[in-house]
């Protein structure tokens, strides 16, 4: 027999029992919305953690550190990061950049002004242009005569008053800097204590003074925090070239020195921002930097862990929905055996006049299949409409998730999967109906009743 | 007019029925031969064994024991799936109760054994609407069977036997359900197309009377072949003849 004509039989049958037909179907729009708009919601959930996570932290992005030894004694000069160690791991496969940083602590002020503890960042230029800067501001210029350098959204939250001694967090007044006019800039932080608070009779001269600009501020104003908030982040190379400038060949604060406590003679960096391209990469990166001895940290355990919470919610999410439609599955099965008992003398003459057993299965199959497509078909249109309200009517999506954004999410997978499992549905509920009806005896449409 | 070839050879059949503890034969040692060409009548009361010697002759039953070679070929050793295909290629069949599908029209109905040998729609509906127009209700084409009398009915059933073209039709009381008038009628067409075609015709019947017109009458009583009558052939006009004194 022809697909075709089968399938016309099928669809002629459905139709004459249209009640039954719309009601089965109906069971089944309801399953497939379910599961969908179920499924959604974890899908969305699960996206908008992840928008909420990469918008504050790069979620390709790998921190190499020096692996530090538990052996206080032993030289940890294997594992520094040098400019050789950022060769090497640019080279790495799916890399696509390294950018090493260089930190160090100052102390900055302007008028009345302090900020004792403020942190430098030297990172490369890739690296600083993957800042936002607030309007009107600009990246530092490597090739400029004076270290340049950017403030984080929030530093500006660490500068005391000199004259009340009181901090923003006490006061709640933010300090009036003038970004346009250059800070003082003191490198050598000892000689600055040592001289602001002498001890016995070691008189120490203040330490040089250095009047830098600050040419842009991170975007996001003292109230949003983001990963650059709370540092200054300036050109590596310039600040190499500024501190060997200050500190000549004496030891420079945070740099590590050999066993006789004598400085390297290189430049040994805090770590390096390695950036993968893609993060199903990050795992195997992370893993080859470890394996060349330096420690490799990045997001993705946190990301698998939330990725794995996201998954058991969209489980439980979606067998909720499940039930709803293995109800309609049974509903699908029931009137797939009332129609064998209506059509039992049908069948049999179909039989009688030589209908392959196969194509009656297949007729029933199709039938409570094709209930299956209808109602998967529908039951997505259904649940782009509840999606719909979900996410427009009265901040339920805000409600439920704390946060901007659909909450209802469905993605064109999700279409799909729905409608083949609707389908796939259909036809195991329809499956020993059909086999029943592929077993019946052609003698019942012999006999006269 | 009759050919020596046997298309039907049915050699000591046997149908046993066990029903609780007791063992009821349906078929006793059947024997018989049907040739080519032949309208043959099966005759005998109810529960004397007929249909179940039509269905075994048409694959609806396995016998207990014996042999049924149709065209040369074992029937009661064929799969179930080799019936169904003997079945559509070899065999019409014609029901008391006409068993039309109705949920098709007339002419839906006669395709429908040409759809499950795949044959195009347009080419079967074609087919159909010609074996129609031979029995006599081309006409009612597009009816659908409740719309039809019981006469109509089963020609159309007839029609539909006769589509796929088959070597042997089997009817089974065939106008079990007719007013004595509309059973001439389709008697008489049913004998004049398979005559004409030169088709072997099975009839079950208990009548007597409609038996009298085949070319060979099977008489069976309780299982058992009880005699077998072979009528001196007639001609259409004796044929006529009858029916006018009928009417």
């Amino acid at each position: 027999m022809r697909f075709c004509d089968l399938l016309v039989m099928s669809l002629n049958n459905l139709k004459r029992r249209k009640l039954r037909t719309v009601l089965t179907v109906l069971g089944v729009i309801i399953g497939t919305a379910s599961i969908v708009v179920m499924m959604s919601l974890g899908i969305g959930l699960q996206e908008l953690n992840m928008e909420s996570l990469s918008s504050w932290t790069s979620l390709t992005e790998i921190t190499v550190t020096q692996n530090y030894s538990s052996d206080p004694n032993a030289s940890n000069e294997d594992s520094f990061i040098t400019d050789d160690v950022v060769e090497r791991l640019s080279k790495l496969d799916h890399v696509v950049s390294v950018s090493p940083t260089l930190s160090t602590s100052v102390i900055i002020r302007q008028g009345a002004y302090i900020c004792e503890y403020a942190n430098i960042q030297g990172v490369s230029q890739e690296a600083l242009h993957k800042i936002t800067l607030e309007e009107g501001g600009r990246y530092p210029d490597p090739n400029s005569q004076q270290m340049e350098m950017v403030f984080g959204n929030m530093v500006i939250q660490d500068f005391m008053n000199s004259k009340t001694k009181k901090y923003y967090y006490e006061t709640g007044e933010l300090p009036e800097l003038d970004m346009s006019q250059p800070f003082f800039v003191i490198f050598d932080q000892n000689a600055y204590y040592q001289s602001q608070y002498p001890s016995g009779d070691t008189s120490v001269s203040p330490p040089k003074k250095y009047m830098l600009n600050v040419v842009g501020v991170v975007a996001g104003g003292t109230d949003t925090y983001n990963s650059y908030s709370y540092s200054i982040y300036t050109d590596v190379e310039q600040l190499k070239t500024q501190l060997k400038k200050v500190f000549k060949r004496n030891p420079i604060p945070g740099q590590p020195t050999n066993s006789k406590g004598k400085p390297y003679s290189y430049f040994i960096y805090n770590n390096a921002k390695v950036q993968v391209d893609d993060m199903d990469n990050v795992k195997g990166v992370q893993q080859a930097i470890n394996d060349m001895g330096y420690q490799a940290n990045s997001m993705i355990e946190g990301i698998e862990n939330q990725q794995r919470q996201a998954g058991m919610i969209q489980a439980v999410l979606g067998g909720i929905g499940a039930v709803s439609l293995f109800v309609a599955a049974i509903g699908i099965a029931n009137t797939m055996m009332m129609s064998i008992y209506e059509r039992t003398k049908e069948i049999g003459v179909m039989k009688v006049l030589g209908c392959d057993m196969r194509n009656i299965r297949n007729m029933f199959l199709i039938e409570s299949g094709f209930i299956g497509l209808a109602g998967g078909v529908i039951g997505i249109g259904l649940s782009y409409g509840i999606s719909y309200l979900i996410n427009h009517i009265g901040g339920i999506a805000q409600a439920m998730s704390g946060m901007e954004g659909d909450i209802s999410r469905i993605p064109l997978w999700l279409v799909g999967l729905a409608i083949v499992f609707a389908i796939v549905v259909g036809m195991g509920a329809g499956f020993m109906p059909a086999m029943r009806a592929m077993k019946l005896s052609p003698l019942a449409a012999i006999r006269n009743e | 007019m009759k050919e020596t070839i046997p298309i039907i050879q049915v050699k000591n059949l046997y149908k046993i029925y066990c029903v609780g503890e007791t063992k009821v034969r349906a078929l006793n040692g059947v024997d018989f031969e049907i040739y080519k060409g032949e309208f043959c009548a099966i005759v005998g009361t109810s529960g004397s064994g007929k249909s179940t010697l039509l269905n075994m002759l048409a694959g609806l039953e396995k016998p207990t024991k014996g042999e049924i070679v149709i065209s040369g070929k074992h029937i009661e050793k064929l799969s179930e799936k080799e019936l169904v295909a003997f079945r559509r290629e070899k065999v019409g069949f014609i029901f008391q109760a006409y068993n039309l599908l109705n949920t098709m029209n007339a002419v839906e109905n006669v395709a429908l054994p040409l759809s499950f040998r795949g044959m195009a729609k347009r080419e079967r509906i074609a087919r159909a609407q010609k074996y129609l127009n031979l029995v006599g209700v081309g006409e009612q084409a597009r009816h659908m069977p409740n719309q039809m009398s019981g006469g109509q009915q089963q020609r159309v059933g007839i029609a539909r036997a006769l589509v796929v073209n088959p070597q042997i039709i089997f009817a089974d009381e065939p106008t079990g359900n007719l007013d004595s008038r509309t059973t001439m009628e389709v008697m008489r067409l049913m004998q004049q197309i398979v005559r004409k075609r030169h088709q072997t015709l099975v009839m079950v019947t208990h009548d007597n009377n409609l038996a009298s017109y085949a070319d060979r009458q099977i008489r069976i009583i309780d299982g058992k072949i009880v005699d077998i009558t072979i009528n001196t052939p007639r001609e259409d006009a004796a044929w006529e003849d009858k029916r006018d004194e009928e009417e």
